[in-house]
């Protein structure tokens, strides 16, 4: 099967300093494929280049089998890529349900002055709430935004790049901020919406992706160091020493 | 003969200190041929020069003398943008310097080449915590197999820091007050007083066996 995503010798710098050198990435339909890296690697960048906000200096970048490079990460979004953020980005005087009905392009292609009109149609209203269900906020539509839990603004985030309806959805660092309940609130998360979507996921704790993804690209000085299935990537000394470490 | 991936002309790089009386404060002097793809290890103390000779490598430090030929070419005299597309310099951040340049990049050459013979990794972070020393380990033996040349600079502040050195590294080069050493094997090495001495405590027992 052709994958969903793929990048070819992609290359990337910042002034003289090469940041992404020769990238070859693969992400197969109805995945969760994993881009684990220590800190510093290259990774968010990585997920920049491939969703639009920089422009790669060399490579191509397709989706769906169509050449996507250099787009602008509006553009690539209304392709059916969405795609979460290290730092949250949210309507913190809103609503849960309201950042979610921003989301929908339903209310996108009214306007926002419609917003509320349209939360009473229940066809869009429906929608709304079956994402907040799937994303563990139902009960909490009318909290404000500002008064959630940092696990349920993570929650709350992916809900709104759910609300996109994707093809293909990009997650950057999910667990990072998250205390040892909310990590395993998420797994659960992902766990299920891996179920239904087809995800590509950053992530520095390896355990988690371990848990989760079908397949991992190790980046590690602006490159794919290793790939494999978790099994594979496990079965190294290396890294079984430190997750005895962590044990300990 | 085939030319050879490195040759290290007699450079001299010479650092000073004061505008009207310059005194010298650093200089860096080597000389070697690495002929073939290898996988050198590069050890001295903090302020030897391992990152300046790493530099003058890449050609982002101008030598004072001497030069620095990859494959044939002198890295000097490569357009600045095609420079890591002969040789590549992997540091942390905070490792990064800048220098002025004093030639336009349209008197210069190109550098003939898609990706980068010469790979120097400058004290890639080897901590046990995480578990990635494998896939660096791995990675280094993927550019081995394809015919690169790997520098690996470390300073060992642990004893596995000195076995992982001794394991993937084919040769090794000790820097140590401005001079570089070179040497056909760690054993070697260890044979040299000022290495034994700069290892202290870290340095393998003497009377094990060598296998």
């Amino acid at each position: 099967m052709a994958p969903i995503f793929k990048a070819s010798e992609v290359h990337k710098r910042f002034g003289d300093h090469v940041v992404l050198e020769n990238i070859n990435l693969q992400f197969k339909s109805d995945c969760l494929s994993g881009i684990m890296g220590p800190n510093g690697a290259g990774k968010t960048t990585c997920f920049n280049v491939l969703t639009g906000k920089y422009k790669p200096d060399r490579g191509r970048i397709e989706f769906q089998g169509e050449d996507i490079t250099g787009l602008a990460p509006h553009e690539i979004a209304r392709k059916g890529i969405s795609r979460s953020f290290q730092t949250m980005n949210l309507f913190n005087e809103f609503t849960v349900l309201e950042n979610i009905l921003i989301a929908l392009k339903e209310v996108r292609e009214h306007g926002f002055d419609f917003m509320h009109l349209l939360a009473r149609e229940s066809e869009v209203a429906a929608k709304a709430e079956k994402i907040l269900s799937l994303v563990g906020l139902s009960g909490k539509e009318y909290h404000r935004t500002s008064d959630l839990a940092y696990g349920d603004r993570r929650s709350l985030e992916i809900g709104v790049a759910l609300a996109a309806e994707p093809s293909l959805l990009f997650l950057d660092e999910p667990t990072s901020g998250l205390g040892a309940k909310a990590t395993t609130q998420l797994l659960d998360l992902i766990h299920r919406l891996k179920q239904k979507y087809t995800i590509v996921m950053i992530e520095h704790d390896m355990n988690f992706l371990f848990e989760l993804a079908d397949s991992i690209s190790v980046i590690h000085w602006g490159q794919v160091i290793a790939y494999g299935t978790p099994d594979t990537l496990r079965d190294n000394k290396w890294v079984k020493q430190s997750m005895l470490g962590e044990g300990a | 003969m085939t030319e050879a991936i490195l040759e290290v002309r007699n450079i001299v790089k010479i650092y000073k200190r004061g505008l009207f009386n310059p005194s010298e404060t650093f200089r860096l002097e080597a000389n070697f041929t690495i002929r073939e793809s290898n996988v050198i290890g590069v050890m001295g103390p903090n302020g030897s020069g391992k990152t300046t000779i790493f530099e003058l490598i890449t050609g982002s430090n101008q030598p004072s003398s001497g030069s620095v030929m990859i494959l044939g070419k002198n890295i000097h005299n490569v357009k600045y943008s095609e420079r890591d597309q002969l040789a590549m310099h992997y540091h942390q951040s905070y490792q990064v310097r800048r220098f002025r340049r004093t030639k336009p990049s349209f008197l210069l050459s190109p550098a003939s080449r898609k990706a980068p013979i010469i790979h120097l990794f400058d004290e890639p972070q080897f901590n046990i915590q995480d578990g990635y020393i494998g896939f660096m380990l791995d990675f280094f033996r993927k550019l081995r197999a394809q015919d690169k040349l790997i520098f690996v600079c470390l300073h060992p502040n642990e004893l596995y820091h000195v076995e992982l050195m001794r394991e993937i590294c084919e040769k090794f080069l000790f820097v140590m007050n401005g001079k570089i050493y070179e040497f056909p094997n760690f054993d070697s090495m260890l044979q040299m007083h000022e290495f034994r001495a700069y290892l202290g405590k870290l340095a393998p027992d003497s009377t094990r066996s060598n296998d």
